[in-house]
């Protein structure tokens, strides 16, 4: 009896904690923000320019396609990749889905009076002091944030699917090749995480959530081809090897893909969810 | 096999294009001196209002999506005091007049509506009059009522005896006079939320575009209190506030479920109240009260 009383108790207060923790990683991190022009010019560009910010994870994906020093090396790590790009997808759905499902505005957003309509009543939520970078678009995004300018992509910050798709395709490469996938991790947690955090974009458990989100389904991805599928993915990787012309061609638009952060692909499916809109449902 | 491919495919376009737009709703002070309340819901009744109008104590709706005309007070409760069954279809805006009398405009049905203040719903102009799809309405110092009209492009002049004159005809460039109110000097704002653009017609019928920003705004419903202009945006989801001689200034952003902001009224303490349709067609509506904050000297 009193071990079920005490299991909510102890729930309670590790969320409790867990949730100071990530505020204050946040704001550690975050306090670097607003200081000096030049570094939230550097960390903007980093994260606003799709060629430095993805094009790193591009090209380490491209040199672990083509740098196999045997066949059979080449062939294996082929085989990974492309378990590693089934994976990629099924990651940024789950936290697309999951982002668009729980409510959590980003974290300067939080620094805002907002109020969240539960029940019958408007809760007020608890906000967050952070910094805003000094560079020109942070203060253009900042100043539209002031005049109550939101995008609807910025009440879901949890999981990041940024997070979420860097790393499962830099765990693969790490998987195909410890080298390259140490430089794309790196990267993707430097770079691309660190400059979301101290830019108030995420928190660190939104980017563990989507990092937690990227290791389950690239393990589950790779586990489930190799063990139901083999054949399958031999057969890829063999087709890649004797059609590497073709296929150098859709490497090349895949790593093309991931350095823009899916944006044609996300236009596409848009595309789609107006034809199924106009079309199937038959809405004008 | 075939088949199953097929059923696989089409799940997953199915799926991978039914991400919709978060169902929570949300509000943002821009000015942090006011706070916000859930005010009523649809549980006092209410269907899904677009006119609000505090008068004497009572609170009046232009109920759209419950096709009635409402009046609520803490006492009463709500009363309905008219619907769809004496022929009006869509009720938009209104006024009150200084004997009680409420007049009505129906973008749907058209005409100018009264429910006057011994109970009885009149039709004072007809479309038949050239009312066809009314809008905004304002109530003149000499007793006549100013009805805007978006199918017609005009503002026209309605006296109580049912008499249509042309007020502002389509030259004036006006074309979705959606929302109407009159300054204490005379001077009549007019909110085009087709155009985007929120006139002033001064007391020597000069017209002037005083905000003019097709990219950021979108004027639905104006009131005018104690000196100030205050606006709603359903484009974009934003209460502002205009004060002559002073820049627009944004008190609020609305999300989610409670994006759609329509009506806007002020009660006598400075209270500001928004109805919001949430979902028109199920009848879905929230009125939200903004007030200001109680400072610490008021509190104590």
């Amino acid at each position: 009896m009193a071990t079920s009383a005490l299991i909510p108790l102890i729930l309670a207060s590790l969320t409790g904690g867990l949730s100071d923790l990530n505020d204050k990683l946040l704001l550690l991190l975050n306090s670097a923000a607003g200081r000096s022009w030049l570094f939230d010019s550097i960390v903007a560009f980093f994260l606003d320019n799709d060629l430095a910010k993805a094009g790193v994870i591009g090209c380490c994906f491209l040199a672990a396609w083509y740098g196999g020093k045997s066949t059979n090396s080449t062939n294996a790590r082929r085989k990974v990749l492309i378990a590693t790009l089934i994976a990629a997808v099924c990651v940024i759905t789950t936290t697309k889905v999951l982002s668009k499902t729980i409510f959590l505005p980003r974290p300067e957003i939080q620094s805002q009076k907002i109020y969240r309509l539960e029940g019958e009543q408007l809760v007020e939520m608890k906000r967050m002091p952070v910094r805003f970078m000094l560079d020109e678009e942070s203060q253009k995004n900042y100043r539209a944030l002031l005049s109550g300018d939101v995008e609807t992509n910025d009440l879901g910050s949890f999981p990041s699917d940024h997070a979420g798709f860097f790393f499962a395709i830099a765990l693969g490469i790490w998987l195909a090749s410890r080298r390259l996938g140490w430089l794309a991790l790196s990267w993707t947690v430097v770079v691309i995480m660190g400059g979301k955090m101290i830019s108030a974009q995420h928190t660190p458990l939104d980017i563990a959530a989507g990092a937690t989100v990227a290791i389950v389904e690239l393990s589950l991805v790779q586990f489930v081809l190799r063990k139901r599928f083999s054949g399958l993915l031999e057969k890829l990787a063999s087709l890649t090897l004797r059609y590497s012309a073709l296929s150098s061609a859709i490497v090349f638009l895949v790593a093309f893909e991931v350095s823009s952060t899916m944006i044609h692909i996300r236009a596409f499916l848009g595309l789609l969810a107006a034809m199924r809109r106009h079309v199937l449902l038959g809405m004008g | 096999m075939k088949k199953f491919t097929i059923a696989i495919a089409l799940f997953a376009f199915i799926f991978l294009t039914s991400c919709k737009v978060q169902k929570e709703g949300i509000v943002i002070m821009t000015d942090h001196s006011y706070k916000a309340t859930l005010f009523a819901t649809n549980k006092i009744g209410i269907g899904s209002p677009d006119g609000l109008l505090w008068h004497k104590g009572k609170l009046y709706f232009a109920d759209e999506g419950g096709v009635a005309l409402e009046s609520w007070n803490r006492n009463e409760g709500l009363k309905k005091l008219a619907d769809a069954n004496v022929g009006f279809l869509s009720p938009e805006d209104l006024v009150i007049d200084a004997q009680d009398n409420i007049f009505f405009t129906d973008d749907d049905a058209g005409g100018l509506w009264e429910y006057t203040a011994d109970g009885k719903l009149r039709e004072v102009a007809t479309k038949d009059k050239g009312l066809i799809s009314t809008e905004g309405i304002a109530l003149a110092r000499d007793g006549s009522l100013l009805v805007g009209d978006g199918e017609q492009h005009e503002v026209f002049r309605v006296t109580r005896d049912g008499d249509v004159t042309e007020f502002l005809g389509k030259e004036a460039g006006i074309t979705k006079p959606e929302s109407m109110v009159f300054d204490e000097q005379g001077n009549l704002y007019i909110a085009d939320n087709e155009d985007n653009v929120l006139y002033l017609l001064d007391t020597n019928r000069k017209l002037h575009r005083i905000i003019d920003r097709n990219d950021s705004f979108s004027p639905e419903t104006i009131y005018y209190s104690k000196g100030s202009l205050y606006i709603t945006d359903s484009r974009s989801g934003k209460l502002y506030v205009y004060t002559p001689g002073e820049e627009m200034k944004t008190i609020a952003a609305f999300g989610g479920q409670l994006k759609n902001v329509q009506g806007v009224t002020v009660d006598d303490q400075g209270n500001v109240f928004v109805s919001v349709q949430s979902d028109l067609k199920h009848k879905v509506g929230n009125i939200i009260e903004i007030s200001k904050e109680e400072t610490q000297v008021a509190k104590k």
